[in-house]
């Protein structure tokens, strides 16, 4: 019985993910549309309501091409090593006051794992396309991953030293019901740290380099078409609603918000990540990308250091006060 | 111009980033406005006066045909020769026998209907004109007078005003211009004699 209700569960979960994923696609095209003074999508339903359907059934009946020098068993894992691992995470994730999957005392760290093993699905798709684009979009992820995830990582140490735990429900719940208790205030720095190497942990623009698709022609999804390309954004976009839930739970205070809403305990949560995918978006139609030794440069010397730095401080402060 | 590619910043801007905020307030600004778009099959695209679309000859309400003349100007003019006219000589005036244009092979330069001196040929505003084959862009002069019949019925075009001011060889000054091309120009039109030639206000 216990068996089936979780099931339940996570099949309600997973289909709530997937439309959510499915309509970022639609209002990121349209509030990128309405930045760069365009419509966006506007001719399936109604201001292109259904374009996210349509797309999704033209990708699942479209030809699914396999490179013929294309190492075939490791090509045919890597979207769904991307998506699994993805949608992994979603389960540690606390939506609500006891609403989650898996409430495990490590869940910090298992999305950290979580979203590193989906690089190593880029990297495979990279290297077994067998085609010089792919290739080098796998190794920039590669590269751009190792750098980024210690900035990342890092940033949120200040975080666990402050909660005194990793279980994200209890992160939650050690920053209070207050405003002033979100670690966002005593954590800026690493809240600052945490945005950037989201950024680059997603592969979204400015640090769209294993994408690239004015260089790379699309990087290490070149090879693929149909479902398995769909696949990679799939994932791309769960990575950016679990990133936006880290942020939500780790600096603005998870589900907590200045009243209840009575009926929707998510209400808080689900509203603070839409925040987030929205300066995702936002900052797509801004910015343009970085070159890659800046990226480089900036996950090294700035990032990081910064992030050191913040653990340090958080530590003495911590000390001198108690 | 000179252009300052790196404004000075001090640290305080460096650090807080205000270079990408001000970017990030006017996407947001954007957001906001109206968008440009025009939903074209849906929505009527304004036409702008001396578009240069379909191909037509003219027709001459008094001879029920074209008032081509035959000079073969056109003809001469057209850096892509895709009009093709045969003519004999009668009395003292040629006859038209045929006159084709290849409309695939055109680029729309609108060199034909600038020289042509009786105002014969034009370029209609028509550019919804696509067909599955390359036969229907084969016009011969019954199609181009076709043409122009359904210009004037769907645009509500009256000869007199729209055989105009436009098509009159650029630069070119009115004394040195054929009668028929001697109208009048919009003002905006004359402008640093691109149109008339420098020595228009001395006509
Ligand atoms: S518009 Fe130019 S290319 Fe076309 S028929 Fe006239 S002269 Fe030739
Ligand atoms: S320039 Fe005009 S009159 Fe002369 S041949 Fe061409 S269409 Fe006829």
């Amino acid at each position: 019985m216990h068996v089936l209700v979780l099931l339940l569960q996570i099949l309600v979960l997973f289909a709530v993910v997937m439309l959510h994923v499915a309509y970022a696609t639609y209002f990121e095209r349209k509030i990128i549309g309405h930045m760069q003074v365009r419509m966006g999508p506007m001719r399936v339903g109604w201001h292109g309501l259904l374009q996210p359907i349509a797309d999704g059934i033209k990708s699942f009946f479209k030809e699914d091409i396999i490179p013929e020098q294309a190492d075939r068993p490791i090509f045919l894992a890597a979207p769904i090593i991307c998506l699994v691992a993805m949608l992994t995470s979603l389960a540690v994730l606390p939506f609500a006051p006891g609403w989650v999957l898996a409430d495990i005392n490590i869940g910090l760290i298992f999305i950290l794992a979580m979203s590193s093993l989906s690089s190593y699905g880029v990297i495979l798709a990279g290297w077994a396309s067998n085609s010089k684009y792919t290739f080098l979009g796998g190794l920039r992820s590669m590269a751009q991953v190792i750098s980024y995830e210690i900035a990342m990582g890092l940033s949120l140490v200040g975080v666990m030293m402050l909660s005194g735990t990793l279980n994200l429900s209890k992160i939650v719940e050690a920053q209070g019901t207050s405003f002033g208790g979100m670690y966002i205030f005593p954590q800026i720095i690493a809240f600052f740290v945490f945005c950037v190497a989201m950024l680059a942990e997603t592969n979204r623009v400015p640090f769209d380099l294993p994408e690239a698709e004015t260089e790379l022609v699309s990087g290490y999804a070149t090879e693929y078409s149909g479902m398995r390309y769909a696949m990679f954004f799939m994932a791309e976009y769960i990575g950016m609603i679990v990133m936006s839930a880290i942020g939500t739970i780790c600096f603005l205070g998870g589900w907590n918000g200045p009243f209840t809403v009575p009926g929707v305990p998510f209400f808080w949560f689900v509203l603070k990540i839409y925040l987030f995918l929205f300066v995702f978006i936002w900052i797509r139609a801004t910015l343009p990308r970085y070159r890659y030794d800046q990226l480089m440069e900036l996950g090294w010397k700035l990032l990081i250091p910064l992030a050191l730095a913040n653990i340090a401080l958080t530590g003495i402060v911590k000390a001198i006060i108690g | 111009m000179f252009v300052k590619y790196k404004p000075k910043r001090n640290l305080l801007q460096t650090i807080l980033h205000t270079e990408i905020l001000q970017g990030m307030a006017l996407t947001m600004r954007r957001l906001f406005s109206r968008p440009i778009t025009r939903q074209y099959p849906d929505e009527e695209i304004p036409v702008a006066l001396g578009f240069r679309g379909q191909h037509a000859l003219v027709r001459d309400p008094e001879t029920g045909g074209s008032t081509c003349v035959a000079c073969m100007r056109c003809a001469t003019v057209c850096p892509s020769r895709c009009i093709r006219i045969r003519f004999h000589d009668e009395e003292s005036r040629r006859v038209v026998d045929s006159y084709d244009i290849e409309a695939l092979r055109c680029v729309y330069c609108g060199y034909c209907e600038e020289v042509c001196p009786v105002n014969a040929l034009v370029l209609t505003e028509i550019f919804e004109y696509a067909a599955y084959s390359r036969d229907p862009f084969h016009f011969t002069r019954e199609d181009l007078l076709a043409n122009w019949d359904r210009f004037v019925e769907e645009r509500h075009i009256d000869r007199e005003t729209y055989v105009n001011p436009f098509w009159r060889p650029r630069g070119m000054p009115e004394g040195r211009l054929p009668a028929a091309k001697r109208l009048p120009v919009p003002s905006d039109w004359t402008l640093e004699g691109q149109v008339v030639g420098a020595g228009y206000d001395q006509q």
